[in-house]
């Protein structure tokens, strides 16, 4: 493949919904997921890159979310309906890993009013950092539900130890169009990070959760 | 002649003679090789009985033996299926009492079946690896030491040995496991980052050793461990750097077959044409093979967390530590615990306690501990535990009393700490600090500039309203510039983008219906020259029937997507007030993503957002002299990466302008490059001898204004006593030579 185009995306994208929307409707709903393949890239010399960048429109809607925050935002998170915790809960996890772990795995992300967050790190130890999990901070004059769907909207490139990585774009309940405008931002996002471009892109494949994967470059 | 061939093949202890037979023949050697096979067995068995008392020309004639057998072993491998056998347990079992020849004999013996693939690589690791451990011979160690390494090389060199390399692995971590205070773990310290260097390890299994190396209880252990982690990928780097270096000597092919059709055939001409064709080839199926997977060792690390707060606990928080460090040691414990905190953004609270009573001018080596420190914060350590060391370096170091140099290095090591972790400064204490730019001394002066404009960026609301600047302070007022919270991650976008977008639109290009190739053209252009083949052939394939069937298509539906996000807008407007805020975010998305989201990015597009983004970043007004000192700090800031490590020379930073030079110092800084400065000759000269050593030849005036003298005296007398009628003869010839194209032209 020596070049991607607009068309050979959007067909792409066409074709992956029609199959998981039609031919096989799956029980739950598929998340679409961007993998992608390096290459001519030495994570020593070129460092290891990552960036994070915010969707048009929310990639994985069913993100489990939990708040920790202070009475008013605690208050906030029930009038919204999302799980939270006060500064005592997490005092009574009593620093055990076990717990903390369990409660990073619980959730996807994790949200935190200003006046709680610099104390995390005190009350929960590494655990949820360690998981990528660490709070985002929220204050008491910004919508809780806006911060929500920002913080479900957001998703992360970051190189691990292999030259590959797979990040969810969008998933099938969402119209063609909005799919594609996710992933159009998402490969332009993750070109603009790479050191030489499009040198540095091996391979760029499609894929819903039960789908056949598609290449797309 | 012949009698004397004769005479020396009686003698039945010539081994290469018979080595070199049997090599050509081996089946009708067999009774003399059988012969001699019985001759090693007697002697060894004579040898095992009583080990120590042998003499010396039994040694020497069982050595001579062995030798002849290891290399003719492949010839009889029935006949000899024992021997290697019995040339390891010699040695297992005897290494400490044999002589010192015969001994190296039975190691270069084993080496040698080992290539000939009579035995395995393991095999030959399992012997001589315990012997690396247990021998107390200096030398047989440094012979054992580069047998082990080269082995190891030579089994990776095709393709990686995944078995053997898991092996010898699993090997080191169990002798480093089991017993973590001996110093024989040395040595699986030494072969691993050897093998690390060469690349022939890479894996994480080999981080695995190292890492249990650093959690040792042996000093020396500790610290080769340690090393590893600070430098083991500076070092691959730079091997492969020299590597590099090495068969690099580029070779220009086609000036090499230009000369060969020019000078004189040869056959050594020939065969440097070859060779050199050779190299290029090589070169060239190396510049195309797969580039390798070099992950820093402290990437691969599988547990950075447990690892620093192991290393931590271990050999730095206790009093009593039970290995005893010294303090250079200790500090590079602590440099590495720094730098996986930093790095991997650990949660270490007890670090930052624990830099605290370091942190005193007189303390040995404290730029170490400053730089240390600053690499241990980061965005995700709260401000509060690195406020109070902030405040002490601030009181110790920096005040007028004190020296240039320390105040220097405590507004640097202030600085590299705000870089990382801004949030731990106090407003007061940052404009008291700010004033040290107004100093005497020049180092301290740089030093608080520094500190001004980092704060200028992430946090001018901090700053007294004189000291903000205009830049920070329109950005204030704005409000597009606002320092970050803790735990905000900044959500990136593709910088310049707006950039681009207005640019196309100047260009009248509009992105819907711009040709998408064209961006594509030419940019691999290097793989393109690699593959000619399909360069071609991706150009037809591209047809463009799909392309314009498409581009309608999108046309079509971007339309209607344009109706339908402004139906949306329409209906926000219209609809309530507290939605007003959504609206906007949406409207702000919309703006970002217009680009982005409806084209993909070419090679060229982004080459072109590169440039809009530097000439935007350096605004045209400012004078060439201050544009170039941004342009420098931009560059400077992007090289370093977060991935590098702080060293004391960043922190010690100018202090070189506080201390006053002696005269030999300023002698010797105003001499500069003494090869340069005896150089006295013209310029004409130096670019004569540059353009030589390019290999470019003279032009034809040149060559005429050097012809000697004495060559070109008999015509030009000649030419002052030509009559006038030659002197007619001779122009017409030139005048006709002239139009034919010189004395070789073929216009008749």
């Amino acid at each position: 493949m020596s070049k991607i185009t607009v068309a050979g995306v959007r067909q792409n994208v066409q074709e992956l919904l029609k199959y998981s929307n039609e031919e096989k409707k799956r029980n739950f709903l598929e998340t679409v997921e961007l993998q992608i393949g390096l290459k001519n890239y030495d994570p020593q010399r070129d460092k290891r890159f990552s960036g994070t960048v915010k969707l048009p429109k929310v990639p994985r809607p069913n993100m489990a979310i939990c708040i920790l925050g202070d009475q008013h935002d605690i208050d906030r998170a029930k009038h919204g309906g999302v799980d939270a915790m006060s500064a005592e809960d997490l005092k009574k996890l009593n620093k055990n890993k076990k717990l903390i772990k369990k409660l990073a795995r619980k959730y996807d992300a994790f949200v935190a009013s200003d006046s709680l967050i610099k104390q995390i790190p005190r009350l929960l130890g590494p655990g949820l950092s360690k998981a990528g999990k660490f709070p985002t901070p929220v204050s008491h004059n910004e919508d809780l539900s806006a911060k929500i769907t920002e913080v479900k909207s957001t998703i992360k490139f970051q190189l691990k130890k292999v030259l590959c990585m797979g990040v969810a774009v969008g998933n099938v309940d969402m119209t063609d169009e909005e799919l594609v405008g996710n992933v159009m931002l998402s490969i332009n996002y993750l070109v603009s990070l790479l050191k030489k471009g499009w040198q540095n892109v091996g391979s760029l494949t499609l894929k819903a959760s039960m789908s056949p994967p598609r290449r797309l470059y | 002649m012949k009698r004397k061939v004769a005479a020396l093949e009686k003698v039945d202890a010539d081994l290469p003679n018979l080595q070199h037979k049997i090599r050509n023949d081996p089946l009708s050697y067999q009774q003399d090789f059988q012969a001699q096979f019985d001759q090693y067995a007697s002697l060894r068995e004579l040898f095992l009985q009583s080990p120590t008392t042998t003499d010396d020309s039994g040694v020497v004639r069982l050595k001579d033996l062995i030798d002849f057998v290891s290399h003719v072993a492949d010839c009889y491998p029935t006949l000899t299926s024992s021997f290697p056998k019995d040339v390891s347990s010699l040695l297992e079992l005897h290494h400490a009492s044999l002589d010192a020849e015969l001994r190296d004999k039975l190691v270069g013996s084993l080496v040698l079946l080992r290539r000939k693939d009579i035995i395995d690589s393991a095999a030959l690791l399992d012997t001589l690896w315990p012997l690396l451990l247990n021998t107390p011979s200096k030398s047989l160690r440094e012979l054992l030491f580069t047998k082990i390494i080269s082995d190891l090389r030579t089994s990776n060199a095709k393709a990686t040995n995944h078995k053997l390399n898991r092996h010898m692995q699993s090997k080191f971590f169990d002798l480093i496991a089991s017993d973590p205070a001996s110093p024989k773990c040395l040595w699986p310290v030494k072969i691993t980052r050897e093998l690390w260097k060469r690349q022939v390890w890479t894996e994480a299994k080999a981080v695995a050793v190292m890492k249990e190396a650093a959690l040792s209880q042996d000093a020396k252990v500790v610290t080769g461990g340690v090393r590893f982690f600070l430098g083991g990928d500076q070092e691959r780097e730079e091997a492969a750097a020299e590597e590099d270096q090495d068969d690099e000597g580029h070779v220009d092919i086609r000036k090499l077959k230009h000369v060969a059709g020019i000078n004189k055939k040869s056959g050594k001409r020939a065969n440097e044409l070859k060779d050199a064709a050779k190299k290029v080839k090589r070169q060239e199926r190396k510049k195309n093979a797969p580039q390798q997977l070099n992950f820093s060792a402290l990437h691969l690390l599988h547990d950075p967390q447990g690892f620093a707060e192991e290393l931590f606990q271990r050999h730095l928080q206790p009093a009593q530590p039970k290995v005893r460090l010294n303090l250079d040691q200790k500090l590079l414990v602590l440099q590495l615990v720094s730098r996986l905190v930093g790095l991997h953004k650990l949660t270490l609270i007890s670090l930052y306690s624990y830099f605290l009573k370091f942190l005193v001018p007189k303390q040995p080596k404290v730029t170490s501990f400053l730089a240390s420190l600053a690499q241990a914060s980061h965005s995700l350590v709260p401000p509060d535990v690195l406020e109070p060391l902030i405040v002490k370096i601030a009181n110790e170091f920096v005040s007028e009393a004190s020296a240039g140099e320390v105040a220097s290095a405590g507004l640097n090591g202030i600085r590299e700490v705000c870089v990382r972790q801004p949030l731990a400064m106090t407003e007061t204490l940052l404009q008291d600090l700010v004033q040290y730019r107004k100093s005497k001394d020049k180092g301290v002066q740089m030093a608080a500039r520094g500190l001004l404009s980092l704060y200028r960026e992430v946090g001018a609301e901090m700053l007294k309203r004189k000291d903000r600047g205009k830049e920070a302070a329109m950005g204030l007022r704005t409000g597009d510039k606002s320092s970050a919270r803790f735990g905000e991650v900044a959500a990136g976008g593709i910088e310049g983008l707006d950039l681009l977008e207005k640019w196309k639109e100047e260009q009248g290009i509009n992105s819907e219906n711009e040709d998408e190739d064209a961006g594509w053209d030419n940019w691999d252009a290097e793989s393109d020259d690699s593959d000619d083949g399909e360069g071609w052939i991706n150009v037809e394939s591209d047809g463009e029937d799909i392309d314009i069937s498409d581009s309608e298509d999108e046309r079509e539906k971007k339309a209607k997507a344009k109706a339908k996000a402004a139906g949306d807008g329409a209906d926000k407007d219209e609809s309530s007030k507290p939605e007003e805020a959504e609206a906007a975010l949406k409207e702000e998305e919309n703006r970002i993503s217009k680009l982005a989201t409806t084209r993909i990015l070419t090679p060229a597009d982004l080459a072109k957002l590169n440039e809009l983004r530097q000439t935007a970043a350096i605004t045209a007004a400012l004078p060439a002299n201050k544009r170039r000192r941004i342009q420098q700090q931009q560059q400077a800031a992007a090289e370093r990466h977060n991935d590098d490590a702080l060293t004391a020379d960043q922190i010690e930073g100018l202090a070189s302008l506080s201390h006053k030079m002696t005269k030999e110092e300023k002698l010797r800084k105003a001499k500069g490059d003494p090869e340069e400065r005896n150089d006295h000759r013209s310029s004409t000269a130096k670019r004569k001898e540059q353009k030589r050593a390019e290999g470019k030849s003279t032009t034809n005036k040149e060559k005429a204004r050097k012809k000697n003298f004495l060559m070109t005296i008999g015509k030009a007398k000649r030419k002052g006593k030509r009559s006038l009628a030659d002197e007619q003869k001779i122009q017409r010839g030139h005048i006709s030579r002239m139009k034919r194209g010189g004395k070789r032209g073929n216009m008749g």
